[in-house]
């Protein structure tokens, strides 16, 4: 017999919790905005994201895609972290104790509340070890200078992080297509370092998503 | 708060309501303690509305998942929940967004047609039970939009 009041969590059945007019609050006198838990929240004018690029390309040149890389992974290992605990606290149980679809449905919301865009997981090439994530409507994206590779080095710095806290394996993570060369999409591989070493060249020659993943897998 | 009594306050910044706009928040202001009774109703009697629903759902879907059926009950029950408070605010946009929110998407491939079906028949039957006509007539419209909507949300099989 299905008991009702056993399907309450503390009187509560826990819904979208990162519904954006929940989720963001703003104090107008202060100039402050924080999402429901009283946490900071920051926002980027496009000015600056305009400016990162630009200023990192001609403090460091070449190497503004590392230094990227590097801070996407600082902000992804502080964003486990908080998408943890808020979780955590808010369905009162652990991430792994989530079913797959709650847990992506929480990362989706909490994506497009942020401002970053939609995203999506393709599971396609699990079982070749690589996780595919497809992204639209990125920011980083739309801001970036143009160029003739794929610019979100940030994003994939999160990525790389999220997943690899999530996993607890050491992922690496490169972006094969971008909406900022025309792609309808963004679209990231996850792995393992050593397995994704030969897809910098293939990107760099401009080769397609569909293309990489069969000879990744190949 | 409705929508359009939000309007109507932002557009009144520098002069008096016309009559029919004032109409407008008479009607949801006469319309007010109905629904704050079946708010209180609602709230109150949760269990009593969903056991008896649970308990002719396991009964009529024998063949269907515990689980499948839990995860049915636990939607219906936060539904439930939204549209009280839409009823209360008499706001559509709170149910709708709630709801697309956190059913669509992923979560979707959880939908089952067959088990929301012969649930929602026995909840609004359940529902006039309890809460009687003239109240039922303040939720029915919320409870109708969700499930149209839960209906698009799920995957066709």
């Amino acid at each position: 017999m299905i008991s009702v009041a056993d399907l309450l969590t503390n009187n509560r059945v826990p819904g979208n919790y990162f519904a954006t007019d929940v989720y963001v609050r703003s104090d107008l006198e202060l100039g402050l905005l924080e999402n429901r838990r009283g946490d900071r929240l920051l926002a980027l004018p496009e000015t600056l994201i305009q400016s990162i690029y630009a200023g990192l390309d001609k403090e460091t040149g070449q190497a503004t895609r590392l230094v990227l890389f590097n801070c996407g992974k600082w902000w992804g290992k502080n964003f486990y972290t908080r998408f943890r605990d808020e979780l955590t606290d808010y369905y009162g149980q652990a991430l792994s104790d989530m079913t797959m679809a709650e847990f992506l449905q929480c990362l989706q919301q909490c994506w497009v509340t942020h401002g970053w865009g939609k995203i999506e997981l393709d599971h396609q090439f699990q079982q070749r070890g690589f996780l595919v994530i497809k992204s639209w409507n990125s920011p980083f994206a739309k801001q970036a200078p143009q160029g003739t590779r794929p610019v979100c080095y940030f994003e994939a710095g999160i990525l790389s992080s999220f997943f690899s806290q999530l996993t607890g394996r050491d992922l690496h993570c490169v972006q094969t297509t971008c909406e900022s060369l025309g792609a309808d999409a963004n679209h990231f591989v996850l792995g393992l370092e050593k397995r994704l070493g030969a897809i910098a060249e293939m990107v760099e020659q401009q080769t397609d998503h569909d293309t990489i993943m069969g000879k990744l897998c190949a | 708060m409705h929508p359009q009594i939000e309007a109507l306050f932002d557009q009144a910044e520098s002069r008096y309501l016309k009559p029919e706009e004032l109409g407008l928040l008479n009607q949801y202001v006469d319309s007010l303690p109905a629904r704050l009774t079946a708010y209180r109703t609602l709230r109150d009697r949760e269990l009593d509305i969903m056991q008896p629903v649970a308990d002719q759902l396991q009964a009529e879907l024998p063949q269907e998942k515990l689980e499948q059926l839990e995860r049915a009950i636990k939607n219906a029950l936060l539904t439930l929940r939204y549209c009280a408070m839409g009823m209360l605010l008499n706001d559509d946009t709170f149910v709708k967004e709630r709801l697309v929110g956190w059913l669509g998407g992923t979560m979707s491939l959880y939908n089952n047609a067959t088990i929301n079906t012969t649930l929602y028949r026995l909840l609004h039957q359940r529902l006039s039970e309890v809460l009687g006509n003239s109240t039922t007539s303040l939720l029915t419209p919320h409870l109708l939009m969700a499930q149209t909507l839960l209906h698009e949300l799920t995957p066709q099989t």
